[in-house]
């Protein structure tokens, strides 16, 4: 399998912090990877993620996209990366439509292919008879599946999930993780998904990485971690590597 | 296709949004319309102490001299002397840096001491009945003192002023005569009883509005009002954008706009230019409500000058440097509660510096300097010069040139403090 996203000694170290958020995290992703990054509050997942999307540089280290750093080619490589972050990054007084017309219009898309795309992508997520509702009339659960679709729009290679089912009903995170699996089978999209919920975690992901205190802890295939941890399931191997302590600062 | 979309949809959030847009658009229209009822007689009655004024003097001699120490007696006036022509006299006080501009031409003391005599001597030679020296001596010409008025001065004050000239100069010419008339007296006539002095004024005064363009603008409450509140307004278009651009920092928006390529700046110049529209806009529905509406509830119609374009170059200046305005406290702020705060209180102070409610030429010397820092003053002034003394693009430039430099400026802030946070 090839790599998509390769991570080199990559750290990170905000002014005044006392420690580094990121310290020499390296790992690699690979095409049709559905990858899981997990870490209590403050581990550095947002940092890194933040990172990998060319927001702001590393303080030493690394991120190749295809080949590509973000100081070299910043346009090349958010153009592979669709986002879709845990906050519900919509308009609350437009409609879905008018929405994702937007998103995808500033994604450089437009014209009768992104209006089919995105009513296609509505009418997957059960979405179309609400698509020309306000988004403030939108229960959690369908904002959610339109803030999923607005990462889609462009059929990125990669596909940044941050927290994607946080506070939605069964029905709706189950839409969500199915429509994301048929992404990953039939696109061979690369998916790189953060959550607490570790038993979605087990289910979803191929591979998983746990960081901690900035640094990765353990990473490998989801069974062959269990397995090698002599762990039944991941939610066990994740407490027996972060310990159970609180995480306050 | 980006831009517009962008436009359009900061057009789709806006229309939207029914509590912006009745700040946007009826506070300016209410504030306009009380404010400048409320103030329209406090404008009549402007207080006129330590007003600037500027002698020409070609005479330098007792009228001058005597009009003078009168002038600086009444504590009415900050008095420069100065020697320029009549047309450079005239610019002086249509740039406003004087409110009144006097101009007592050459030889104007000899000729009324001439004319003096000749009518004292003329009084004298009645009785006798001989004519013929009179007609030779009495030159039937007025002396002319000459008067420039600011073009925003009130009427009320030019007449007190006119009025005030008026009776100074008679005194000065009643004592003339009556001296005129005691020297032929006791040289001619110890014993004689003459007839009634003659009254009537030899020097009368001439007066104009020193504007261009023979415009002759009568300064009103309508006049400072509507470009003093529709420019607060403007600014105040700083609170809406400030929290659009929070509001999109913290619901993610502006995360997942950094994430695509070259998107984010596109957004952000579609909210500008959208600001921008909405401030033009503005402008527009204030200057109907000018013209338009205050006639209508018995106050004075707004005279916009003959220049539309450059009003409208104005318009458009103030409208990016208050979106630039409203751009950086969009970046710095770190709450919506913050920048409406700091947005508020920041524009509500830079409006009082810059004569948005009480006009900067009844302010005392100390906060005149002040308020060249406001950009709402360099707005107003280029307004004023526009509605009041019809100025043009070459007379309103320098304002217009400080208001693209607040928004460079503004833009240069915003920037660097986002290149700062990124990097920290």
């Amino acid at each position: 399998m090839s790599i998509l996203v390769d991570i080199q000694h990559v750290s990170k170290k905000y002014k005044d912090a006392p420690r580094a958020a990121v310290n020499d995290l390296s790992l690699t992703i690979n095409k049709g990877d559905i990858f899981g990054l997990l870490g209590p509050n403050g581990a550095g997942k947002t940092t890194f993620i933040s990172m990998l999307c060319g927001l702001f540089p590393t303080t030493s280290g690394e991120i190749y996209i295809n080949g590509l750093t973000h100081k070299s080619n910043s346009r090349a490589c958010k153009q592979v990366i669709g986002v879709v972050p845990q906050e519900i990054a919509l308009y609350p007084k437009l409609t879905a439509w008018e929405n994702l017309m937007f998103l995808g219009h500033m994604y450089g898309l437009g014209g009768s292919d992104l209006k089919e795309k995105v009513k296609e992508n509505l009418t997957i997520l059960g979405l179309e008879a609400n698509m020309h509702q306000k988004i403030i009339s939108y229960s959690g659960g369908m904002k959610r599946r339109v803030n999923l679709i607005a990462g889609l729009l462009h059929n990125p290679q990669l596909l940044i999930l941050d927290e994607p089912t946080v506070g939605v009903d069964v029905q709706s995170k189950q839409a969500i993780i199915e429509h994301l699996k048929k992404l990953n089978k039939e696109k061979g999209m690369t998916i790189l998904y953060t959550s607490h919920h570790l038993e979605e975690a087990e289910d979803f992901c191929s591979h998983i990485a746990i960081i901690d205190d900035g640094k990765l802890i353990t990473q490998g295939a989801t069974k062959e971690l269990i397995s090698s941890n002599n762990c039944n399931s991941i939610e066990e191997v994740y407490l027996k590597i972060t310990g159970i302590k609180f995480r306050d600062k | 296709m980006k831009l517009l979309y962008s436009i359009y949809k900061e057009y789709k959030v806006l229309t939207r949004d029914r509590a912006g847009l009745a700040i946007t658009f009826i506070m300016p229209t209410v504030l306009i319309l009380i404010i400048t009822l409320i103030q329209d007689t406090t404008f009549r009655s402007v207080n006129e102490a330590s007003v600037p004024l500027l002698i020409v003097d070609r005479d330098n001699d007792s009228l001058s001299i005597t009009l003078e120490k009168s002038l600086i007696n009444s504590k009415f006036f900050v008095i420069t002397k100065k020697q320029m022509t009549d047309e450079e006299t005239k610019t002086e006080i249509a740039k406003g840096t004087y409110f009144i501009g006097v101009i007592i031409p050459e030889n104007t003391s000899k000729k009324l001491r001439e004319k003096s005599g000749a009518r004292v001597t003329k009084l004298l030679n009645s009785f006798s009945g001989d004519t013929t020296e009179i007609e030779s001596a009495l030159d039937t010409n007025k002396l002319n003192v000459q008067l420039f008025f600011d073009p925003i001065t009130k009427k009320s004050f030019k007449t007190t002023v006119s009025n005030s000239f008026e009776r100074i100069i008679s005194q000065i010419e009643m004592q003339s005569m009556m001296s005129a008339l005691n020297e032929k007296m006791q040289e001619s006539f110890p014993l004689a009883k003459p007839s009634p002095l003659e009254i009537t004024p030899i020097v009368t005064l001439k007066e104009d509005y020193a504007s261009y363009n023979n415009s002759s603008i009568i300064p009103n409450s309508v006049q400072h009002n509507v470009p003093a509140w529709t420019l607060f307004a403007m600014f105040f278009i700083c609170i809406p954008l400030a929290g659009n651009i929070i509001k999109e920092r913290d619901d993610g928006s502006a995360f997942r706009l950094l994430t695509m390529p070259g998107s984010y700046m596109i957004v952000i110049l579609g909210k500008m230019l959208t600001y921008v529209i909405v401030s033009l806009i503005q402008f527009a529905l204030m200057l109907c409500v000018g013209v338009f509406v205050l006639p209508m509830m018995g106050m004075p119609e707004l005279n916009i000058g003959n220049s539309l374009p450059v009003l409208f170059l104005v318009a458009f200046a103030s409208g990016l440097a208050a979106t630039g305005f409203g751009l950086l406290v969009g970046t710095i702020a770190t709450s919506h509660d913050q920048a409406s705060l700091f947005g508020a209180v920041f524009v509500i102070i830079l409006a009082a510096i810059g004569g948005i409610w009480v006009p900067t030429f009844v302010m005392p010397e100390v906060m005149k300097k002040i308020s060249v820092i406001s950009p709402l003053n360099w707005g107003l002034e280029a307004f004023y010069g526009i509605f009041l003394r019809n100025f043009g693009l070459k007379e309103i430039f320098p304002e217009v040139a400080k208001l693209l430099a607040f928004f460079a400026a503004s833009l240069g802030g915003a920037y660097l403090y986002q290149k700062y946070k990124r990097l920290k």
